[in-house]
């Protein structure tokens, strides 16, 4: 199995009449027949099954890959990952959220591909069965461990929902052929053949046509589509001293359809190719403090990277003794009502919006993972903390699910991702009078120059091991969540003189920057994206993802740090890199 | 199908075939763009970088591995899974310094060295201008590693006592030059899919089987090689693969599971479908016959070793032992390092890793390969010469009396190369046939007044650990065991063992061989990653082996009864 395999959650449609007998209908019934009789499961003396759920991924994933106009890899795999949870006790407590929850949950396991009744539901009765044990040893842990850790607050451990149904028919055949989408992306690959000084590039297109089913045994019974398309392209160069600079491209789209057409595609290579030209000729950036102006995209990208994790609130479950428990709090933790934006800022969480200005938002959905229809959620308001976007896992201070449960979690939950982030302010000014502020600042700052700064890198094309060393350096600086780097970085002078820097960072850019924001512009930039819960939303990363959208306004800071790393940069590779002939024959 | 794309003209006529060093000439001439691709890309950078680096290199290799493969596993008659996979990956080695002191200088402690990284290549040879930029990128970072730890060793070398082994880092050899033909990957004309289904649906009819699988993987594995000495090098072979499995538990909650598995390198001659069924019938019923079997206790006695059997015992007990790294490091057991020339096995026994031999009888063997990977030309090697060790198994890291490679330096994509077994071939001269070694077993359990021997049919594969931190002990984990009593009761089926030993020990207690020999094909891991091997042997009889306890599953079988095969059905 593919483990980079990008599956995706969220998304609807409107439901025409469910055909009877088809394919789908067969995995379903599978499904509830079998879940049926696992409510009986039962060991002698041990605690029942109170609360069961099977839910199964069935995705065709498509990818292809090229670079230089040559096609580096295709795959093409159908696949089905079965999960089977089980709850014994009840729900004010089980077996879940603690630290051993999720031993004998499975994983790694996979259900036939071929819609055969008795198969698949084989395949469910060993897993519930399983499932169960694992349950029930699971109990019998935590009881032992609450025997010497003393709890602050005693939550339940699963909040009730409403039972929902919903059956959506399957999505129509792709808008292209595979062998089209190889010819495409090795095209856009080839790109990079009028672009000698990038030294290593590569564009590639994955396609999931995936179908999500659920049941439970609170009658919950989901069936729907949910397609994901992703392109992604990534350049590097060296520049003169050694260092290598990069840009990368992801456009995520529900639809193949909503693609954009070639020629925009093209464009957008160009540019990134263009980006990393530049780059190589820019000078090293150096230590500053002072005016930082986020234009574009680059506000929606700070706002997603800094606040999007942290409204997950997420449980810390029951530990062992001595043991170190996996898990991350939201640095939001305790703060409701908490002032943190500045009073003009207002966030809203909404699933239920499809479209804005027109074009597809990605992180839209009528069900959640749990079968909790959600509501738009005011998470900020007045720049005040007023809650936290939520599933069925009771957390401190909140009661109930807001319907957010978009990823496999820890511990025997799921996790909340934000959907349609709205950041909408009460005082803004156009982008130009915003930029005309920042000069101000800097002016009356007696600075030689402010930072703007035109993309962050997110979600990240860094290799695994950039990101391992972005990391490291945020924990050695104290962060507790590294920030990505900027790529299109600028120096602007108070007569509006744009210099490209390459090379630093961001210092103490935190969620508590974000109180300091002094003015937003009027405009609203989108920003679509995978949130995989990783750092920078790394995309080499892989595994579940929520599809997001983050709506939000260019963002003027009064005073941010920038440094320059100290790590010392290789030396440029002593051959030279060789000579294109594709590009010299044209 | 994997037929050998032929190297020939379709006009030539089948009379010129049929010469063999004509077709070969042939070949010789075969254009191979990729070869060509790289050489040149290795010969600019290793130019420039004799020019101007320092430390220099003074080796270069750069080898690809194609993969192609597809696949199909079944599982109660639904198909699981399909896939279809194509990959070039390109490993570039370098050394740096000299053959007396490179990069790849053991400091003796077992550490792992590893300079390059595996690197995806484009599928067409066309795309010359990316598979340069790709090798060019690859070698600068692999020369900044290599020399890093070059520059480090240099220091520490100075600082610690001198090694046992004071032999060279890298021997010298010959360069090869040799372009064969490629297989192409070609899965006929044959519903591979509908086949799994149909033969893993023979499960269905078997209660007790819990989980199984039937899988059939094809595979082509073609190898690209250039080096700075002039090596120039195009290979490759098919791998054809049917492997079943059945799954179970026990009412005391032990998981078993029997398997089966046929390979050959082409698929025309994997075994024809009435033969995977009749195989697919006997690993259901063996399962369910086991899961009925009394549980044994740990014993010592006489018993009997199956063909099958036999081999694996020697793989990993006798084979990893001979491996030449290990004679270097000093963080191996090197139970064999200091017996060159002394005995090792009974008399009449003798050993030999031939990866030039296709087949046994009529079965291929899966460690056969053309060259190995560094280069150099696969041969036959007599290590055990009448249970007298002759050498060891050695790529080009040379060990104390041994300066050069047998070709036996191999690797899967992505690692280094270390030395690695091939075909693992044993002949005895004290054969008898098996109704005779069964008549010994018998006298032998006599001998020693034990109430019962044993007779391992079947084996799954095992483990050893040749570290010198551990006990140099070795595990073989046993399908199919039966009780053998010498008072003429049938022999009975047993569960839940696993042969343990001590090498040494256990080859002094091979008393007679059978008379004929049995093959276990399968894939080894190690240090270098896993290599297709085969183990070719004839059936032991041993006076003394010892079995312990398997590791047993705390889980009841599963709580509820199978569901019904119908939505509505009965239960």
């Amino acid at each position: 199995m593919n483990r980079s395999l990008v599956l995706l959650i969220g998304l609807s449609l409107a439901a025409p009449a469910f055909a009877q007998n088809s394919p789908d209908d067969i995995v379903l019934r599978s499904m509830t027949d079998e879940l049926e009789r696992s409510r009986t499961l039962r060991i002698p003396g041990l605690e029942a099954p109170y609360f069961i759920e099977f839910t199964l991924d069935d995705a065709h994933v498509f990818s292809t890959a090229a670079a230089l106009g040559a096609t580096l890899s295709n795959s093409d795999n159908r696949l089905r990952v079965p999960r089977v949870k089980v709850r014994v006790g009840d729900a004010k407590f089980d077996n879940t959220n603690y630290i051993y929850s999720d031993f004998g949950s499975g994983g790694g396991e996979s259900a036939p591909v071929d819609n055969d009744y008795r198969v698949l539901r084989r395949g469910w009765w060993l897993a519930a069965d399983r499932a169960y044990k694992g349950a029930v040893e699971s109990i019998a842990r935590k009881r032992a461990a609450l025997k010497n850790v003393t709890q602050n607050e005693n939550l339940p451990d699963l909040w009730p929902a409403p039972p929902a149904q919903q059956k959506l028919p399957a999505r129509p055949a792709a808008s292209a052929t595979n062998a089209v989408w190889v010819e495409r992306i090795r095209t856009l690959s080839a790109t990079f053949l009028d672009y000698p000084e990038v030294v290593a590039s590569t564009v590639s297109f994955n396609t999931t046509r995936s179908t999500f089913s659920m049941v439970n045994t609170e009658g919950t019974v989901l069936q729907r589509p949910e397609p994901l398309t992703h392109l992604q392209a990534s350049a590097a160069a060296f520049a003169p001293d050694g260092m290598t600079v990069r840009d990368s491209l992801s456009l995520p789209r529900t639809e193949e359809k909503s693609v954009p057409p070639q020629e925009e595609l093209s464009k957008s290579i160009s540019q990134l190719a263009e980006n990393v030209r530049a780059l190589t000729k820019a000078s090293v950036g150096e230590n500053y403090s002072g005016p930082v102006l986020f234009e574009g995209i680059a506000g929606p990208q700070v706002l997603a990277e800094l606040l999007a994790p942290n409204f997950a609130l997420g449980r810390r479950p029951v530990g062992e003794p001595g043991r170190q428990i996996p898990f991350l709090a939201s640095e939001l933790e305790n703060r409701i009502e908490s002032k943190i934006l500045p009073d003009f800022l207002t966030i809203i969480d909404d699933p239920t919006k499809k479209e804005w200005n027109g074009a597809s938002l990605l992180g839209s959905y009528e069900i959640d993972e749990e079968g909790v229809v959600p509501k738009p959620v005011t998470l900020v308001e007045k720049g005040r903390l007023k809650t936290f976007l939520l599933t069925r896992q009771p957390v401190r201070g909140q009661q109930g699910t807001n319907g957010r449960a978009r990823l496999p979690g820890g511990f025997g939950a799921w996790q909340a991702s934000i959907s349609n982030l709205f950041v909408n302010s009460s005082e803004s000014v156009k982008a130009a009078d915003l930029r005309k502020q920042f000069l101000k600042l800097v002016t009356d700052r007696q600075k030689p120059w402010g930072i703007v700064v035109k993309r962050m890198d997110f979600p990240s094309g860094a290799s695994n091991e950039e990101a391992r060393r972005l990391i490291q350096a945020a924990q050695q600086s104290g962060a507790v969540r590294p920030v990505s780097a900027p790529v299109l970085i600028y120096k602007v002078f108070p007569d509006g003189r744009e210099e490209l820097i390459r090379g630093v960072r961001f210092r103490g850019l935190t969620i508590r920057s974000l109180r300091d924001i002094v003015a937003v512009s009027e405009e609203q930039y989108p920003l679509h994206y995978l949130n995989n819960m990783l750092p920078f939303a790394l995309m080499s990363g892989g595994g579940y993802v929520a599809p997001a959208s983050v709506i939000g306004p260019a963002l003027l800071f009064e005073d941010l740090e920038l440094e320059r790393p100290t790590d010392d940069v290789p030396k440029l590779p002593l051959v030279p890199a060789p000579e294109l002939r594709a590009a010299t024959k044209k | 199908m994997i037929p050998r794309q032929p190297c020939y003209s379709e006009g030539v006529s089948k009379v010129t075939l049929v010469a063999g060093l004509l077709a070969t000439a042939a070949c010789f001439g075969q254009p191979a763009p990729l070869l060509d691709t790289l050489k040149a890309e290795l010969e600019r950078n290793m130019g420039v970088l004799k020019e101007k680096a320092d430390p220099q290199p003074y080796f270069l290799q750069y080898g690809v591995i194609e993969q192609q493969s597809q696949s199909w596993t079944g599982t109660f008659g639904a198909l699981q899974n399909e896939g279809k996979s194509h990959t070039r990956i390109l490993d570039v080695n370098m050394r740096v310094g000299n053959r007396k002191l490179d990069n790849y200088h053991s400091s003796g402690r077992g550490e792992r060295l590893q300079f390059s990284s595996p690197m995806l290549l484009p599928l067409e040879d066309s795309a010359v201008d990316e598979i340069r930029r790709r090798a060019w990128l690859e070698t600068d970072r692999t020369y900044r590693r290599a020399a890093q730890r070059l520059i480090n060793l240099k220091t520490s070398t100075q600082v610690r006592v001198a090694a046992e082994d004071d032999s060279d880092d890298f021997s010298t050899e010959s360069p090869s030059a040799q372009v064969l033909p490629l297989p192409k990957l070609d899965p006929g004309k044959i519903d591979w899919a509908g086949r799994v289904r149909t033969w893993s649906g023979l499960f269905s009819k078997y209660p007790s089987v819990l989980g199984s699988a039937v899988s059939v993987r094809m595979a082509t594995e073609n190898r690209y090689l250039v080096n700075s000495e002039g090596t120039r090098v195009q290979h490759g072979r098919g791998f054809a693969r049917i492997t079943m499995m059945a799954q179970g538990k026990a009412d005391d909650g032990m998981d078993l599971f029997t398997t089966e598995s046929f390979e050959a390198e082409n698929v025309k001659d994997l075994p024809d479908e009435k033969a995977v069924e009749t195989a697919a019938g006997r690993v259901a019923q063996e399962l369910t016959n086991l899961l009925k079997a009394p549980v044994v206790d740990p014993f010592v006695g006489p018993a009997i070793l199956s063909g099958r059997a036999a081999a694996v015992f020697f793989h990993e007990i006798f084979g990893h032992r001979i491996e030449g790294h290990r004679q270097k490091d000093e963080s191996e057991g090197q139970t064999f390092t200091k017996m060159v020339n002394g005995k090792v096995l009974p008399d009449f026994l003798s050993i030999t890793f031939d990866p030039t031999q296709k087949k046994s009888g009529n079965v291929d063997l899966n460690g056969t390969y053309a060259y190995d990977d560094e280069g150099v030309k696969a041969r036959p090697v007599k290590v055990v010469e009448n249970g007298t060790l002759k050498t060891f198994l050695m790529s080009r890291s040379p060990i104390r009396n041994f300066p050069n490679s047998n070709g036996h330096g191999r690797k899967q994509a992505g690692l280094d190369v270390v030395s690695r077994q091939s075909n693992l071939i044993v002949e005895s001269s004290k054969k008898v046939s098996e109704e005779k070694l069964r008549d010994m077993l018998i006298e032998e359990i006599r001998r020693q007044n034990k109430p019962y021997g044993f007779r391992f049919d079947q084996v799954t594969g095992g483990f050893t650990t040749t570290s010198r931190a551990s006990l140099q002990a070795y595990t073989v984990i046993p399908l199919i065991v039966y009780r053998v009593y010498p008072d003429g009761r049938p022999d009975e089926l047993v569960r839940g063992v696993d042969i343990v030993g001590t090498p040494l020990a256990s080859f002094q207690r091979i008393i007679a061989t059978g008379d004929r020999l049995d093959v276990f094909n399968g894939y080894c891991g190690a240090e270098s990653g896993s290599v297709p091997v085969a183990a070719v042997s004839p059936a032991l009889l041993v006076s003394e082996i010892e079995i312990q306890k398997k590791d047993k599953g705390r889980d009841r079988p599963p709580l509820l009864p199978a569901p019904p095969a119908n939505p509505g059905g009965a239960l």
